[in-house]
């Protein structure tokens, strides 16, 4: 696990909330979900490299997580780009068969469980408010509306939504050069902290001064 | 004449008769009633400042300690240091009817404000609250299958006394798990981190919930905190084993997990 813990926690609860959602807007695949209460499955992505345990417990939610002891009924290798292919496809059960995804296990629930995925309508945005707080969230969902351009998005295809993601997860782990840079500016915020500071300081010694 | 500048004059941990409240030195027997006027004094806007102050991002660290403990439906869990049931919300969910979990903390404020949110949110029957200290936990040995302590271990004065106690009451396989605040694994990031918890986080408390000084307080017994390796050199003396710990968003915050053997 090389990626920060709390970063993927942060886009795996996003998206855990964004189903729950959809999910209470379709009865009918929230009730096929609950048939498949008990299920686990680990999805190992090798790029970049990920493992989420999708769960779904006693009362049909579907829980994403990054370390999970649950006994799998199936376990799926590939990289995200196999995943996205698998997740959008119109015929999933033939992808699966020419992907270059890996199956160790038990198939079946995987195709149920893309399935019942393919016929929800997700929201990307508003669980960011609920998984992070009002302030973080908003912050976030704008920088996000922003980043995707999605007030014009709408026709996107979620295909298209989720690579962008994707490749922008692959660059969680900025390049050094940009490392760099993010520390030579922050060292010259501290400056700048430094002598508002100071200046705050001769302000006040002024004032005390004006005040005797 | 910035805070930073105390760092590291004072030995890390409590000996003798003083120990560490913040940066100052004060008699052993007073930091109990020093770290209890400030959770008094901030109980009541606790979570709200903790949003705050972490963006949002104390959420993340407790939702990822909650999947390394992998707790399961019927377990117990006892959640020390517990405060306004953060935690403890989370686990009675999976629990469940037939489990338990037990919110425990040694302030009266925090555990009336996490008593009332957890009625609030609909949390009944499988979490009971304790007031107790996590030097002494009032629980018989091998009785619990998991403890956490997020964000509260800081504040004990003796924490191998408390870790040992811990150990005692745990399940043979049981796990610890401890979420702390630590030290930033990039000195550029640990300066940018110092700024903000010296000089931003006191003045968020003075603004938002009156009191700088508990805020202050808060800021330097991070610093006062032992580091991921010696934490975990802890929990080993303690007893533990296959102790380990996973860094989030850059080692400010470190996840400890250790079994009892
Ligand atoms: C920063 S709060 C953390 C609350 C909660 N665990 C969370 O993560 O939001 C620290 C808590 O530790 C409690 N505490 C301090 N010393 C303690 C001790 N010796 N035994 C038990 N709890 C203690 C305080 O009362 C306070 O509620």
């Amino acid at each position: 696990m090389n990626h920060d813990p709390a970063i993927i926690a942060g886009a795996l609860s996003a998206l855990e909330l964004a189903i729950a959602r959809a999910l209470t807007l379709a009865p009918v695949a929230a009730k096929e979900l609950e048939d498949m209460a008990g299920t686990h499955i680990v999805i190992e992505c090798t790029r970049p490299e990920i493992d989420v345990t999708i769960s779904i417990d006693e009362a049909g939610q579907l829980q994403l997580k990054q370390y999970s002891e649950e006994a799998v009924s199936t376990r799926v290798r590939g990289s995200a780009e196999d995943f996205i292919a698998l997740v959008t496809a119109d015929d999933p059960a033939a992808t699966l068969i020419n992907s270059k995804l890996e199956i160790i296990g038990n198939t079946a629930p995987l195709l149920a469980l893309q399935a019942i995925l393919s016929k929800i309508d997700i929201d990307w945005e508003a669980p960011l408010v609920d998984a992070l707080g009002d302030v973080a969230g908003h912050q976030l969902a704008k920088f996000l509306r922003a980043f995707f351009s999605w007030s014009q998005s709408a026709g996107k295809s979620l295909r298209r939504q989720l690579s962008e993601f994707i490749l922008e997860e692959g660059r969680l782990s900025p390049p050094n050069a940009e490392l760099e840079h993010f520390y030579q500016e922050v060292g010259r915020l501290g400056l700048r902290v430094d002598r508002l500071q100071s200046r705050i300081q001769r302000l006040a010694k002024r004032l005390r001064e004006y005040d005797q | 004449m910035s805070t930073q500048d105390q760092r590291g004059e004072q030995p890390e941990s409590a000996d003798g008769d003083t120990t560490d409240f913040g940066f100052r030195r004060v008699k052993r027997g007073d930091k109990e009633q020093l770290v209890r006027g400030v959770f008094d004094s901030v109980a009541s806007r606790y979570d709200m400042m903790n949003d705050l102050m972490s963006a949002g991002i104390h959420r993340l660290w407790k939702r990822f300690t909650i999947e390394l403990s992998a707790v399961r439906p019927g377990q117990t869990v006892l959640d020390i240091a517990g405060g306004t049931g953060d935690l403890a919300a989370r686990f009675s969910r999976i629990v469940g009817a037939d489990g338990k979990v037990i919110l425990a903390d040694i302030n009266a404020s925090m555990l009336a404000v996490g008593r009332d949110r957890l009625i609030d949110e609909g949390v009944v029957g499988n979490v009971h609250t304790v007031q107790c200290d996590a030097q002494a936990l009032a629980f018989p040995d091998n009785s619990i299958d998991c403890i956490t302590i997020a964000f509260g271990l800081r504040n004990v004065t003796d924490k191998e006394k408390a870790l040992r106690s811990m150990e005692r009451v745990l399940k043979p396989g049981g796990r610890l798990l401890v979420l702390e605040f630590s030290k930033p694994t990039n000195p550029v990031l640990e300066q940018v981190y110092d700024t903000y918890s010296f000089r931003v986080l006191p003045l968020m408390g003075k603004w938002v919930a009156n009191d700088s000084e508990s805020y202050r307080y808060l800021a330097e017994s991070i610093r006062k905190h032992p580091d991921q390796e010696t934490l975990l050199g802890m929990m080993e003396d303690a007893g533990f084993v296959n102790c380990q710990y996973h860094n989030m968003t850059g080692g400010i915050v470190a996840v400890h997990r250790g079994i009892k053997a």
